[in-house]
């Protein structure tokens, strides 16, 4: 049986066994089930063929509909196996931090969280198009409850909206992809939902139709990442989730949405991508600088945060449609990076809220004298968050950029060296450079207010009674995993990179000449003109 | 001497390249990662400090050791000469392909490019950081424990920054050891993290460089794209050539053009100069070891390592129009952060203000092809300023954290700060261009680069000269007009309110500052009524003197190899990126020495190597005699030598009017001056003539007021208003979207009334539109 079915079978049984265990051993039996998916996971890694990232390994699959052949198909590339990894690393961690946060219906909580984590390995391991979208779709139900059940004051409304909004968007995806089934039935005659055959299929589709399956792809995509304008849901359910819901819907679900992109706009429909590039590169952009922006006059830290993440996702957007290497990579990497460091970040705050019971910056700051174990974590991510060199964060947003800047159709025309055709370039990526310049101004007010200055604590505090004034060593080892990562992927991204290029070279492989052709034939216009 | 003599007998005996500016093709020892690398050792023995709780002055001690490893690194590589130039690979950082196709990829090691212009960096870095971590260890003593370990962990990482910034070999590396030194010095100025101020202070500064930095990512994606590498070597191999990755000529392109000014921007940023300068004085919340260290010595220079390092590029443009920017800007800021000096009152804000009019001397020597002098003045500067800051800081230290010039007065002749006032002496002299000193011959170098260059490579370059003269007058002035009124005089002072590693100076180790902790505890007004100023102990001393003897020392620098290449930080800059014919220079002496002078600069040897290719084929430039003619002059002189006497004269104007202004009665004041109470000079009088102008410039001309509306408002409001169309607008749609199929229920919902007649009218009404639109589509 392939190792990814136990990735995707122990949570599911855990979550099962923890819904009928004594709610005295949930929390236990949580944290052992997070840990038992290191096993299959060390070995799904060990065993990868990481020299042929790009294709398909551990594939197996089991008849589920034979008529209308629908199979329960699993296969991870490179880029699926290291999205894997993340979900499984971030398993324990959203366990552990919950073990003082959470301690009402603590069965329903932990059973939850550990099913989510069976549906997000499963969106990413499926190569059949129906369990991916059962997947992609049962990742909401989770999520909706934590939010739901476990979040802040407004977790009502967030949960619903949460739910919603990207309930809508997942239905109007379903309907591109559902329009390339019936395109592969017209032609071949036969029912497959296998996503490597449908991509090759789409991808000889005529402009118009590829267009309209981009469209559709996008709108639901684009929700899940979330793009500007469409991303309200995500400062609203951030905001309310309970802590460990922020860091697997910033580490994770949000990773489902670039991933769509990834695996299912590009690979599917390249000559649309190649028309629209540039909008969504001007959507990504506007994100950047203006969720930057937002982010700056904010007074819940948390939401600080969250919008954040808009802004930051647009840079993995961005990478993705510059339709290179470099930013292709990058962008992977991003994902990754935004996982480790946010999920960092919201960590960081949730600790504090569990102390405090306010993310207001009003009431609170200048922590850096009463908590400072917790005050040097914090800067140590902002700073990993702002893309300092020599962290996680700068390698993917450098390689993003550059992507960018590569990505113009005059550097081919030039036959310059380092260049890769597409219609952004320099203008692009100076714009969502400045994103750069913003992020530092946000990050460090937040930093200015939280951290630094005089120390200000709301008015009704008293001491938690499990918690110390600063951290406890639970919650110290779990800030120093991520930590470590941030540093171990700043400092040498290498492997990693080189364990991404397979992928993402097979994914734009059909659009080197796509590209090359349309610089050529916009410069024939141009002579023309 | 003789230490300094046998690598440089190395470096005159080896062959100059024959063609172009001085690649280091060789490879560099790997131990030379131990320079950057025990300093990182220290970051994270600091760490560990820190985490045990150590609450003595061991993370101090154990910081200056390693940086005193580091130093005799640098030393031994130093001493190795041109043998060690070249690269050393360490291991992979990150590499990335640009496409399966391409075959080009994106190579940035972790990797050190050695040349004479990191080692000069390098020599200069790791020696003051290791004095001044020296003077730290006594100076941030009252803060021991995590404080002091944070101080130090910053300290360290800042040394490993800078490290990574003046020896990367490739772009990446050093805009890690950019970005790295910006953290740093982000930690450090906002290291009193409780005073509002320095938490502004370290915002805008590292807010205010990421803006420069946007301009160093592009030039880097430029770079990239134009020459299809981001590594020093191959880079310069090209740029040498005159061509691009596609072996394309560069001249004349916008590559030569837009990539040096993006460059610059990012220069600009770091080193404070131009719009950019606003953080800078800012930055002096800081304790001030950082200042000295950070703010005056090292990491703002980096902005002009940087240009230094990638001027081939900005020589390989005909019009020059990066360096033209650069040579301008730099003058315009030297004069105006002068212009703001004359009305400031806090000595350390003085000297901030003075790095940036030094900075901007730089920047002009670079813009103005004098490389040499520029590198040199970097050198130099490093030294006085860091003496003049760590005086200053003695004195913040010894008075509560007093700096005003008003409240302070004849400090000289105080119990225990003579040493403190003699350092502040050699300083200002030094600052002021006194003859002889070495802040004297280095800007020299640039003053008189300024009317050797002829204007029609870049443009203005004599009205350069004349402001940068100016400037250097007044440079003089505001630098005594501190010595005159803190240092001498009649003796008086008020104690600051402020306790700032107030820890009066203990010459016997640790103990003696928990007794001095119990008398902080005493009552407020305490401070001021029974407030003795405490001198520096032994560590702040040595630290002092060992940075005065240095500045003393480093003077006799300019005539080691003067001949063949006019200073040792001529012999430095010849085997580096940033050797470069300077107009003027190489053509001293008689017909014989400049012929051996030509033969050994190399870039001289084939002019056209370095020069714009255009002006060699217009015979401009294309024998060394013809340098010689299109250098000018002053006053029909050899701008080189008649610089001696012209800035001497200057800068003793400068003295003495301080000394007339502000100086106390009696011989110190030179015997002119007339001060007898501390704050009453007779510049008040001169002052009140002027109307408001000395308030205006006292508010340093309202420029942050300025930005701050201009651009922080501007921002913040929009800010505002995208949160509010956020909420409102585009969340607002979506929550109408949401709830219209509830209103659509409603709406609706009377319709289902049960009542027959009802639901006949509207099948009727329904068929009669069913009805319309067939005919209708059937029509059309």
């Amino acid at each position: 049986m392939s190792l990814l079915y136990w990735l995707i079978l122990i949570p599911l049984i855990f979550a099962v066994v923890i819904a009928f265990a004594p709610a005295r051993q949930a929390r236990s039996i949580a944290t052992i089930g997070s840990f038992v998916s290191f096993g299959p996971l060390l070995a799904a890694l060990f065993r990868f063929d990481w020299s042929n990232g790009g294709s398909l390994q551990f594939v197996a699959s089991y008849d589920w509909i034979a008529d209308m052949g629908v199979r329960l198909g699993v296969g991870v590339d490179s880029v699926s196996l290291l999205l894997i990894a993340l979900t499984v690393l971030l398993g324990p961690i959203c366990v552990i931090c919950s073990y003082t946060a959470v301690t009402e219906n603590v069965r329903v909580f932990y059973g939850w969280l550990t099913g989510l984590q069976a549906a997000m390995v499963g969106v990413f391991a499926a190569t059949d198009l129906v369990g991916f979208y059962i997947c992609f779709e049962f990742t909401l139900l989770p999520m909706y409850v934590l939010i739901n059940l476990y979040g802040s004051k407004n977790r009502k409304r967030a949960a619903t909206k949460f739910f919603l909004y990207t309930f809508t968007g997942s239905i109007i995806a379903l309907a591109g992809l559902v329009y390339v089934v019936f395109h592969h039935r017209s032609l071949e005659g036969v029912w497959t939902f296998d996503i490597p055959t449908l991509a090759a299929t789409a991808a000889q589709m005529p402009l118009q139709a590829q267009s309209l399956v981009l469209l559709a792809l996008m709108l639901g995509f684009a929700v899940k990442v979330p793009l500007f304008p469409v991303h309200t849901w995500l400062p609203l359910a951030h905001t309310e989730a309970p802590t460990a819901g922020s860091v697997i819907l910033a580490g994770v679900l949000l990773k489902l949405g670039t991933y769509g992109i990834y695996r299912f706009v590009l690979g599917f429909v390249p000559e649309a991508v190649i028309e629209y590039a540039a909008l969504i590169a001007v959507l990504s952009i506007i994100g950047i600088v203006y969720a930057g922006l937002i982010c700056w006059v904010q007074k819940d830290v948390k939401k600080l945060v969250a919008y954040s993440s808009v802004s930051h996702l647009g840079f993995c957007v961005l990478g993705l449609v510059a339709l290179n290497s470099v930013g292709a990579t990058g962008s992977v990497l991003y994902m990754i990076n935004h996982g480790l460091s946010t999920g960092a970040l919201f960590l960081c705050i949730g600790m504090i809220y569990e102390r405090y019971h306010t993310r207001s910056m009003d009431e609170l700051g200048g922590l850096a004298g009463v908590m400072p174990i917790w005050s040097s974590f914090m800067v140590f991510f902002v700073m990993a968050s702002v893309g300092l060199p020599g962290l996680n964060g700068f390698v993917s947003e450098f390689m993003c950029i550059i992507g960018t800047f590569q990505s113009s159709s005059a550097w081919v025309l030039e036959g310059r060296a380092g260049a890769a055709g597409g219609s952004l370039g320099p203008w692009f990526a100076f714009a969502a450079g400045s994103g750069v310049i913003v992020a530092a101004m946000y990050l460090l007010y937040m930093t200015g207010r939280v951290v630094w200055c005089t120390a200000r604590q709301p008015a009704d505090y008293h001491e938690h009674p499990e918690l110390p004034k600063d951290l406890n060593r639970r919650e110290i080892g779990l800030l120093s995993v991520l930590a470590v990562g941030c540093l171990g992927l700043g400092v040498y991204p290498t492997p990693l990179i080189e364990a991404i290029e397979p992928s993402v070279e097979r994914t734009l492989a059909p659009y080197q000449d796509l590209l090359e052709e349309r610089a050529q034939r916009l410069s024939l216009d141009e002579g023309e003109g | 001497m003789t230490m300094l003599s046998m690598p440089l007998g190395a470096l005159s005996n080896l062959v100059a390249a024959a063609d172009g500016p001085y690649i280091a093709t060789g490879e560099a020892p790997q131990w030379v990662a131990l320079i950057p690398a025990l300093p990182l050792l220290g970051a994270v023995l600091c760490l560990i400090c820190a985490c045990l709780n150590v609450k003595n002055k061991a993370p101090g001690y154990l910081t200056v050791g390693l940086l005193a490893g580091s130093f005799v690194t640098t030393l031994v590589a130093f001493l190795g000469g041109t043998d060690n130039y070249g690269v050393a690979t360490i291991f992979r950082w990150i590499h990335a392909s640009i496409g399966a196709d391409s075959g080009t990829s994106l190579v940035s090691n972790f990797a050190f490019y050695f040349d004479g212009l990191s080692m000069l960096w390098m020599l200069f870095v790791t020696g003051l950081a290791t004095v001044i971590g020296l003077y730290s260890s006594e100076y941030m003593s009252g803060d021991k424990g995590l404080g002091y370990c944070r101080f130090f962990f910053a300290f360290n990482v800042f040394v490993f920054s800078m490290s990574c910034l003046v020896m990367a070999d490739n772009l990446l590396l050093l805009f890690l050891g950019w970005e790295g030194v910006g953290l740093c010095s982000y930690l450090l100025i906002g290291y009193y993290y409780k005073k509002p101020e320095a938490v502004a202070a370290a915002k805008k500064a590292f807010i205010i460089n990421r803006i420069g930095d946007l301009g160093l990512l592009m030039a880097i994606g430029a770079t990239f794209v134009v020459f299809g590498t981001v590594e020093l070597r191959p880079l310069f191999e090209m740029i040498a050539a005159g061509i691009d990755a596609n072996g394309e000529a560069i001249g004349g392109t916008w590559a030569v053009v837009v990539i040096p000014l993006l460059l610059t921007a990012g220069a600009f940023g770091k080193s404070a100069q131009l719009f950019f300068y606003v953080w800078l004085p800012d930055a002096m919340e800081g304790p001030t070891p950082v200042s000295a260290l950070i703010h005056a010595a090292t990491m703002v220079t980096a902005g002009v390592y940087l240009i230094a390092r990638m001027f081939p590029l900005y020589a390989a443009d005909d019009a020059m129009i990066a360096l033209t920017v650069v040579a301008w800007a730099g003058a315009i800021t030297a004069f105006w952060a002068a212009t703001i000096e004359f009305a400031q009152y806090d000595i350390k804000r003085i000297m901030g203000y003075s790095t940036i009019s030094q900075l901007g001397f730089m920047f002009a020597g670079l813009g103005l092809l004098g490389t040499t002098g520029a590198v040199f003045h970097v050198f130099t500067h490093a030294f006085f300023k860091a003496t003049l800051f760590l005086c200053c800081g003695a004195v913040m230290h010894g008075f509560g954290g007093q700096l005003s010039l008003r409240r302070l007065s004849g400090v000289m002749w105080m119990k225990g700060f003579g040493i403190t006032a003699v350092c502040m002496l050699i300083g200002c002299l030094s600052l002021s261009g006194v003859p002889f000193t070495a802040g004297y011959f280095s800007k020299d170098m640039i003053l008189a680069q300024a009317f050797a260059t002829p204007g029609d490579m870049i443009g203005g370059a004599y009205f350069i000269g004349l402001l940068l003269l100016l400037t250097a007058a007044m440079t003089a002035y505001y630098t005594f007009r501190v010595f005159f009124r803190v240092f001498v005089g009649p003796k008086y002072f008020e104690p600051g309110d402020d306790d700032h590693g107030d820890d009066h100076g203990d010459d016997h180790g640790d103990d003696h500052s928990h007794a001095h902790d119990a008398a902080k505890e005493e009552p407020g007004d305490a401070l001021h009524t029974g407030f003795h100023p405490h001198a520096p102990g032994w560590a702040m001393n040595t630290a002092m003197v060992l940075l005065a003897v240095g500045t003393i020392v480093i003077a006799s620098l300019y005539f080691v190899n003067k001949k063949e290449d006019h200073g040792w930080a001529g012999t430095m800059v010849k085997y580096s990126s940033a050797a470069y014919a300077s107009p003027g220079l190489g053509h001293k002496g008689d017909g014989e020495k400049k012929d051996e002078a030509v033969g050994l600069l190399p870039a001289d040897a084939e002019a056209g190597a370095v020069m714009p290719v255009s002006l060699v084929a217009e015979g401009v430039v294309a024998d060394e005699d013809a340098t010689a003619k299109a250098s000018g002059t002053l006053f029909g002189y050899d701008p080189f030598k008649i610089m001696y006497y012209v800035s001497a004269v200057l800068g003793l104007i400068g003295i003495i009017a301080a000394a007339w202004f502000h100086g106390p009665k009696g011989l110190a004041g030179l015997g002119i001056g007339n001060r007898v109470e501390p704050a009453k000079v007779r510049m008040d009088a001169v002052a009140a003539r002027f109307g408001p102008i000395p308030r205006w410039a006292e508010n340093k001309w309202y420029v942050d007021e300025l930005y701050h509306i201009v651009f922080v408002k501007v921002l913040l409001v929009s800010s505002h208003i995208y949160h509010a169309i956020d909420k409102l607008v585009i969340d607002g749609i979506v929550d109408l979207l949401g709830s219209l199929p509830r209103w659509l229920g409603s709406l609706l919902r009377p319709s289902q009334s049960g009542v027959l007649h009802s639901y006949a009218t509207g099948m009727v009404a329904g068929s009669a539109v069913l009805v319309a639109l067939i005919v209708l589509v059937a029509l059309l």
